[in-house]
């Protein structure tokens, strides 16, 4: 490896405001450009440039990301779309990374976001995969909320867990959220009105469920400037074939690896993003990232999250700040990166230095099947 | 009146859903295998009742529930085209 190999760093994350219900000329593209315009004035870099481009979204197709570089105006020496959901915005960070250090990038913009409307949000849950589609779609499932319900009451009886602990999260998660202008639920919330939101599928009611937004994230990775760097980052995905119990994600097999790269360990952490599409999941890999070593779940709730002493999810997390498709996979990363930057107005946690970021999801059959991790410095 | 795992003509590795390489040896072909029965390992409801199924060669199968059963009860097993029925 020679001295003057490049470094890549994170000099700019930014979200588009994220919308419940967006207005009629709103396009999956429009949110896109939206983000690509935005990430740059946040980073003080003209368009001209852009040497790298990376888009992950599940409803810009039939467009790729040349297509939208095209539109952009750009004339990109690196390119990449990446399909892979909630794992996406560490995926592409992750070859992102790669392209810089090689050479064969300078500065990358990685984008994700979608837009739905009720048709084409049904059609993506019912046409996920061939094997959602084959097998699933017919009962009919109607998305993964069902599947997740049966993985919660798993983790509920086999942890000793009840509804008011998931609630904890959710409350606190909430709590971040009233200090983030860009989240869509930012009213205060109490554990009793979290107990008393209605069911969607036993044990989990609408406060457990992602709000579905329309919105876009964007990073920009450069091999010049300050920012953000990557002091580990792992992935495995497929860790278990779908024949495991769903309540370990690949995140358990590698973290060891990741902490040992990072030279850090849970508890250096000042800021945490972990993948919630439901409160579960962002428990198992709280778990899985070894954040709770005597194993006790419920305790681990009631310490960390009563006063927000573990500051996860500070953007008020997908549950509270919205699921904007794939942007959800980014959405972690922008926070942390903005945390780490300095910039998160309000809800800037002190000093922060270290944040590990996970990504998790695209449901294969019974639970997500991707999974990755990242710890970033502020450099 | 059962539902078609899909075992492998090589090593007779039981899977569900179907995969395209048999994940113990990377054999690629397949024979239905029928199973009646499974026991219900998990349910919940959302518009319809929905259960987790372990069939008695191994995998899980994620059905409708068409009766009253609960986690813990054996079911019978069927299937509507591709999709998986229990009772």
């Amino acid at each position: 490896m020679t001295g003057d190999r490049p470094i890549a760093r994170i000099v700019a994350a930014v979200e588009t405001p994220y919308m419940r219900h967006p207005a009629e000329d709103v396009t999956t593209e429009s949110l896109l450009a939206d983000a690509f315009v935005r990430v740059l004035a946040s980073a003080g870099l003209e368009r001209g440039l852009v040497d790298g481009l990376g888009v992950a979204s599940f409803t810009h197709t039939p467009d790729r990301a040349i297509d939208l570089a095209w539109k952009l105006g750009i004339r990109p020496r690196w390119l990449m779309d990446d399909g892979n959901g909630g794992a996406s915005g560490i995926q592409l960070l992750q070859h992102a990374m790669c392209a810089i250090e090689a050479g064969d990038a300078t500065t990358v913009v990685l984008l994700s976001g979608d837009h739905f409307d009720r048709d084409s949000f049904r059609t993506l849950v019912d046409n996920y995969n061939r094997t959602t589609a084959e097998f699933l779609a017919g009962i009919p499932t109607g998305g993964p909320n069902v599947l997740f319900a049966m993985l919660t009451r798993k983790q509920m009886e086999a942890n000793g867990l009840e509804r008011e602990d998931y609630g904890r999260l959710v409350v606190a998660q909430r709590r971040w959220a009233g200090l983030n202008p860009g989240a869509v639920y930012r009213a205060p919330l109490t554990l009793e009105e979290y107990l008393a939101s209605p069911v969607v599928a036993e044990p989990l009611h609408r406060l457990d469920c992602v709000p579905v937004v329309s919105g876009a994230d964007a990073l920009v990775v450069s091999a010049a400037g300050e920012g953000v760097t990557v002091r580990a980052l792992r992935a495995l995905h497929n860790h278990d074939g779908q024949e495991g119990d769903g309540l370990q994600t690949g995140i358990a097999e590698f973290a060891g690896g990741l902490w040992e790269d990072a030279d850090a360990g849970p508890e250096d952490m000042d800021v945490v993003s972990v993948y919630d599409d439901y409160p579960a999941m962002a428990l198992a890999q709280l778990v899985d990232l070894g954040f709770v070593p005597d194993g006790d779940l419920g305790g681990f709730l009631r310490r960390r999250f009563e006063d927000g002493a573990l500051p996860v999810n500070t953007s008020g997390g997908q549950l509270s700040a919205g699921q904007a498709g794939a942007a959800g996979g980014m959405h972690g990363l922008v926070e942390a990166v903005t945390q780490l930057l300095g910039r998160a107005d309000e809800r800037q946690v002190d000093d922060a230095r270290l944040a590990v970021v996970t990504g998790y999801g695209m449901v294969l059959y019974r639970y997500g099947g991707c999974a990755n991790a990242v710890v970033l410095e502020r450099s | 009146m059962s539902l078609g795992l899909f075992v492998c003509s090589f090593c007779g590795r039981a899977v569900f859903p179907r995969r395209l390489l048999c994940p113990d040896c990377g054999g690629s072909e397949w024979r239905r295998e029928p199973v009646e029965t499974g026991m219900l390992e998990a349910a919940t409801e959302r518009e319809v009742r929905v259960g987790a199924v372990r069939t008695p060669l191994g995998p899980l199968a994620i059905t409708r529930i068409e009766s009253g059963a609960e986690p813990g009860a054996e079911v019978s097993l069927d299937q509507d085209g591709d999709t998986p029925l229990a009772r």
